[in-house]
């Protein structure tokens, strides 16, 4: 990764952290690979459960129904309805299953008597958020009957444009602003709950999360070094900011080494995820830390 | 803590009411735990107001501390107030809205000071990230008048802001002082007005069907249709069911299965010629066109209007005027002739 904070004096060192690295790294792809095992092991796991779950369900089915024949003399032909109707039934839950599961695909709907319920669920690194609908209407021009797109995103306009003329193009429209805003906001919320002991302050932000204004400290032995840094999202369509500005609080001047910190700090809010900056800051707070004992 | 401060702390304290007396002073959280844990709170209410003043002037309160106490009790008491609603709007193609709220606070003050000499401006943060602003006016030469002060609850990044004042004459300031800070280019008074300030958040934000279709739920159309067929005894016939049916059709599809956003009246304004269906007659040859105001008012305008037609009082469906309420963000308009 990049951003390098320690100043090193030594060769030795300099090894040694590049073999943590790479040892690091595999430790990673091992971790990943563990991952998967475990997922295709539950996978396989689930598809047997389901075949024992099925069975039982039939033979609960059999067995009531030769209750029922011998109690009433019913022909034995009944017996096979049961199971076919068994299958449908089957095949009925599948159905409804996978209409639920179209949730996870990001962009989902429903058909009503008057036209469409859209549901877009947003998601940020893989986890799932918040969802949204829009309900159209199907009628000449195509209108939204009511939605819960918050107020603060430009629907309007993404409707002016694209609604009546590529509804194609509205949808996705409308999932990059909110998938945006969501994965913002997801990570402001993950700063403020995670990582609140490396702020010096509360958090400031806005109902967009386009501008983010916080100030924080970087504790190296009994010396820290507060900064403050402002974030702003000017692309609404990115979970990125588009302009960073970290500047340093103390009052001494900042020495040429911590001058390059706090430039590289800035180019870190602009390239990765703000609470994965901040996951960051606290374990190389530990390795400051073990590099002057 | 001077006598002004004091005198106002006193007279904010003496019109909550005593069950929600911990409450609001807890939210205040001016005074601690332990110092409330002093106080006898089974005297009678002036006793009990002297000597939270009294605690207020051993942590000597300032203006500030009191405006946030005049806040809170307002927030919990909105519906004594009657609300307006202003609508900003930017330039065409301005750029994206960085809302910074300390720069809103900072300019907003800046503004209405360098106007007016003496005024009390006081911010309280809410939920949803919006903001409650208190002020309290005075002029270039007395002193800012603490007990007819002017609430307004903003939604940045939003056009809107529910304002209540009292003197009418600071409007135009107040609005020169919101577009501003708030880096908008002009405000326009709503025609909506309301004692429910959630009611008309409703309407403006457009929130008030929040049900949808989802292949997770079952819509509520479907259970209803369960109901109907239970209730029916075969020897009962229903003459007019088709029309009952048309008109809960009807209603339905122009009031939604919701409830609905709480407006006290409508008010028409009309400013038309008579037309009427008999030939000749005084009125109808008058050139001038008639003025006249129609006011419906209700404790739940539009639940009323909602049930004139299924309670047989009015044919479905209502006029357009009625039922465009919610839709148009209205309840005051002007009818001319066309």
């Amino acid at each position: 990764t990049a951003g390098i904070l320690i100043p090193d004096l030594c060769v030795l060192a300099h090894l040694e952290r590049l073999e943590a690295q790479v040892n690091k790294s595999h430790k990673k792809s091992e971790e990943l690979q563990s991952a998967q095992a475990e997922e295709s092991a539950l996978e396989t796991k689930i598809h047997q459960l389901r075949h024992i779950r099925d069975k039982l369900r039939a033979e609960v089915k059999q067995r009531q129904a030769r209750a029922n024949a011998s109690s009433a003399n019913v022909e034995p032909d009944q017996t096979v309805e049961i199971s076919e109707q068994d299958v449908l039934e089957r095949k009925q839950e599948n159905m409804k299953a996978i209409l639920q599961a179209y949730h996870f695909t990001g962009l989902s709907g429903k058909v009503t008597s008057r036209g469409v319920c859209v549901c877009i669920s947003t998601a940020f690194e893989g986890n799932l958020l918040d969802s949204y609908f829009v309900d159209l209407v199907i009628q000449k021009p195509l209108q939204i009957h009511h939605h819960s797109i918050p107020v603060f995103i430009p629907l309007e306009k993404i409707a002016a444009k694209y609604l009546q003329t590529d509804i194609q193009h509205f949808l996705f429209s409308l999932c990059e602003y909110l998938n945006a805003y969501s994965g913002r906001k997801y990570q402001a919320d993950q700063l403020q709950s995670d990582f609140a002991a490396l702020l010096t302050g509360p958090l400031q932000r806005n109902p967009l999360c386009n501008l983010l204004s916080f100030t924080y400290k970087v504790d190296l032995g009994d010396r820290s070094f507060p900064f403050c840094a402002r974030l702003l999202y000017k692309d609404l369509t990115r979970t990125l900011p588009t302009d960073v500005t970290v500047t340093y609080q103390g009052m001494e001047a900042l020495s040429t080494a911590w001058e390059k910190h706090r430039a590289s700090h800035e180019t870190l809010f602009c390239t990765v995820p703000l609470h994965r900056v901040f996951a960051s800051f606290s374990r190389e707070g530990e390795k400051l830390d073990l590099s002057l004992s | 803590m001077d006598e002004i401060v004091a005198e106002f702390i006193r007279r904010t304290i003496l019109k909550i009411p005593m069950y929600e007396m911990m409450t609001i002073l807890k939210a205040w959280n001016f005074l601690s735990e332990n110092q409330l844990q002093t106080i006898n709170f089974r005297q009678r209410k002036e006793c009990l107001v002297q000597d939270l003043v009294l605690l207020c002037e051993e942590k000597c309160a300032s203006l500030n501390d009191a405006a946030l106490l005049d806040i809170i009790y307002t927030q919990v008491h909105r519906h004594q107030k009657v609300w307006d609603v202003f609508q900003m709007s930017k330039k065409p193609d301005e750029d994206i809205d960085l809302f910074d709220m300390e720069q809103f606070k900072c300019s907003f003050k800046k503004i209405l000071q360098r106007a007016l000499k003496n005024v009390t401006v006081s911010f309280r943060d809410a939920e949803e990230n919006a903001v409650w602003i208190r002020i309290a006016w005075g002029t270039q030469c007395t002193k800012p008048n603490q007990y007819k002060p002017t609430y307004v609850l903003l939604y940045p990044q939003t056009p809107y802001a529910f304002t209540s004042s009292k003197l009418k004459s600071f409007m135009p300031l107040l609005g020169q002082a919101l577009t501003v800070a708030s880096k908008h280019h002009q405000i326009v008074k709503m025609d909506l007005r309301s004692r429910h300030l959630d009611s008309l958040k409703a309407i403006v934000f457009k929130q008030c069907n929040q049900t949808f279709e989802d292949h997770n739920s079952i819509t509520p159309l479907q259970e209803r249709c369960l109901e109907l067929d239970v209730n029916v005894d075969s020897r009962i016939i229903h003459e007019n069911t088709v029309e009952k049916e048309r008109v809960q059709r009807v209603t339905q599809e122009t009031f939604g299965d919701y409830p609905q956003p709480q407006l006290e009246f409508a008010q028409y304004k009309l400013v038309t010629k008579f037309k009427s269906d008999l030939n000749g007659g005084i009125l109808a040859e008058r050139k001038e066109p008639l003025r006249c105001l129609i006011k419906f008012s209700s404790p739940h305008l539009l639940e009323a209007l909602k049930s004139l037609a299924p309670a047989g009082i009015a044919d479905a469906p209502l006029s357009p005027l009625l039922t465009c309420i919610p839709n148009k963000g209205m309840n005051y308009f002007k009818i001319r002739d066309k």
